[in-house]
């Protein structure tokens, strides 16, 4: 597997408080990897060390194999960004804004019109950017970072700030750019939804540590099956689940029942359906809950949550 | 570089910072067009000449350097481009560099623009009273060398200056050191320790006194020099959070 991205080890410290913590990340070749946390997790810290704007307390980062502390030049010219702040000149024009970056890079004019026709800009790009919405900001913004064409994309939040239609047309665009392409896609976000539908691989960061990391469809048939119940007493139903091997949570649409990695799912749902039957528990919705990024993020953040209060 | 530069000065296409430098020398040859009409009799060219360039040393110089690093910075500061700047594959000593040779090059464009606008202010109102047309000689290499001296002199409050704009993304920093310093240039304007304070280092070109032109002269453009090179340096290497 040919590595894009590597991490190992990396921190940051800010005085007293630690942003990363010793986060080892691999991005596969051609990969759209979802790096998913809450706010403040340390998702653009991670980023902004990858791309050179901060120098890590520890640790290394290597991007398209180059050390970014000891070459962030070369490291630089391997990758594309799209920073959260998108940093146009409200008083130029689409196409001068991406002139200014085109010059920068050395690259000849013919690439402006290669990368707006990619995000579909080229009628739009003699327009002033302070005219721009949101949208069209960030198809700008996509489309710098793919002067060039550098084989690793950055992106930080992509999705913010952009209505459902928006959000619904970069999906599509982010989910086909390592095919039309051949770059390898690092997305940030903290929505979990919008990653599982674009990502092949996710990391998850939470309180400054990747608490999860792999191929999103190998992770979600690994992860534990879940039960969802609907019944008519759930105080009397827990107490009978009780004596099952089984964690119990508080759904929006009643109870989960989540089940153990490597129990056998059918066996224990029929079983917990007859012990409640029998307890005379009445039984609404009886169900496998599909197995979700949500449910993987809620296991692995609430897990870490758990270890200080454990410990 | 040339690259680098290229880009600074197509930034300022359609920016404040390109009306600021044809405002500041026009407000001055405003004044001077203004004041020569008032005139009873016909004034030597050296009056309007070393007037406008002591107008633009005192004050003008000083509160425009405020304004223009403030608003080069801002061009970043505003949109917070540093990021995308900065993680570019360039040197980022390339970057800010190439700012402040624009900044540079903006305020010499300007003191240019000193003396060829105070000579059309002149001209200008000799075609309306022709009474009033100027005595003596128009000596140009004169008053191109004095603003050439002031520009040198004020090599360290522009190093100054720009290292504060760059380095603080508020612009109350700047505005509050420019303001600050171009208050002192101006009520102590003819204060002997003037001559070691960066604001009033420009005026202190016309100063009669040999000893005061060569301190400031040697001050202000030496150490503003070596300034400036330590301020790019500095902001280079600082990491913007």
């Amino acid at each position: 597997m040919v590595r894009m991205i590597e991490t190992e080890r990396l921190t940051r410290r800010f005085g007293a408080r630690t942003a990363v913590e010793a986060v080892s990340m691999t991005v596969p070749d051609q990969a759209v990897y979802g790096f998913l946390g809450r706010n403040g997790a340390g998702k653009t810290t991670t980023l902004k060390m990858l791309l050179g704007l901060i120098r890590p307390t520890a640790g290394t980062a290597r991007v398209g194999g180059v050390d970014v502390g000891r070459d962030r030049i070369g490291a630089a010219r391997k990758v594309g960004a799209l920073l959260e702040a998108h940093g146009f000149y409200g008083n130029l024009t689409g196409r001068e804004n991406l002139d200014l970056s085109r010059r920068l890079l050395g690259l000849p004019p013919s690439e402006i019109d290669r990368v707006l026709a990619v995000v579909e800009m080229r009628a739009d790009a003699g327009r002033r950017v302070a005219g721009y919405s949101l949208g069209m900001r960030q198809r700008l913004g996509l489309a710098r970072a793919m002067l060039g064409a550098p084989p690793v994309l950055v992106l930080d939040e992509p999705t913010n700030g952009l209505d459902p239609d928006g959000i619904a047309e970069m999906r599509g665009f982010l989910r086909g750019l390592p095919g039309r392409t051949g770059a390898t896609v690092l997305l940030s976000s903290h929505l979990l939804g919008e990653i599982e539908q674009i990502a092949t691989h996710v990391g998850v960061i939470h309180q400054g540590r990747l608490v999860l990391e792999g191929e999103l469809a190998a992770l979600k048939a690994a992860e534990a099956s879940e039960i969802t119940l609907r019944v008519d007493d759930p105080q009397r139903a827990a107490a009978v689940l009780r004596r099952w091997d089984l964690t119990l949570v508080e759904g929006a649409d009643g109870m989960i029942a989540r089940l153990w990695p490597g129990q056998d799912h059918d066996q224990v749902a029929a079983g917990l359906n007859r012990a409640l039957v029998e307890q005379g528990v009445r039984v609404f919705a009886f169900g496998a809950r599909e197995r979700s990024l949500e449910g993987l993020y809620r296991q692995v953040t609430e897990n870490t949550q758990s270890l200080p209060e454990a410990a | 570089m040339l690259s680098v530069l290229s880009v600074e000065v197509r930034k300022l296409n359609r920016s404040l910072a390109l009306l600021l430098a044809l405002a500041a020398p026009g407000l001055i040859a405003l004044f001077v067009f203004f004041n020569l009409l008032r005139q009873k009799a016909p004034q030597p060219w050296d009056m309007w000449m070393v007037n406008a360039n002591a107008m633009w040393a005192i004050f003008m110089l000083p509160m425009t350097v405020t304004a223009m690093t403030a608003l080069v910075a801002h061009m970043e500061h505003g949109p917070r481009a540093w990021d995308q700047l900065r993680a570019l594959p360039r040197a980022r000593s390339s970057l800010y560099g190439a700012k402040a040779l624009c900044v540079l090059g903006l305020v010499g464009l300007m003191s240019v623009l000193v003396m060829g606008m105070t000579w059309g202010a002149v001209t200008a109102g000799v075609q309306i009273k022709p009474e009033l047309a100027p005595t003596g000689v128009f000596a140009a290499g004169k008053y191109a060398g004095q603003l050439a001296a002031m520009f040198a002199a004020g090599l360290l409050m522009i190093a100054i200056q720009f290292w504060t704009a760059m380095r603080f993304a508020s612009f109350v920093p700047a505005l509050a050191l420019g303001i600050g310093g171009t208050f002192f240039a101006v009520v102590a304007a003819s204060a002997k320790q003037g001559v070691f304070m960066p604001w009033q280092m420009p005026v202190n070109m016309l100063a009669t006194e040999s000893w005061r032109v060569q301190t400031a002269l040697g001050l202000g453009g030496g150490l503003g020099l070596l300034v400036l090179i330590l301020a790019v340096a500095h902001l280079a290497r600082r990491e913007v959070l």
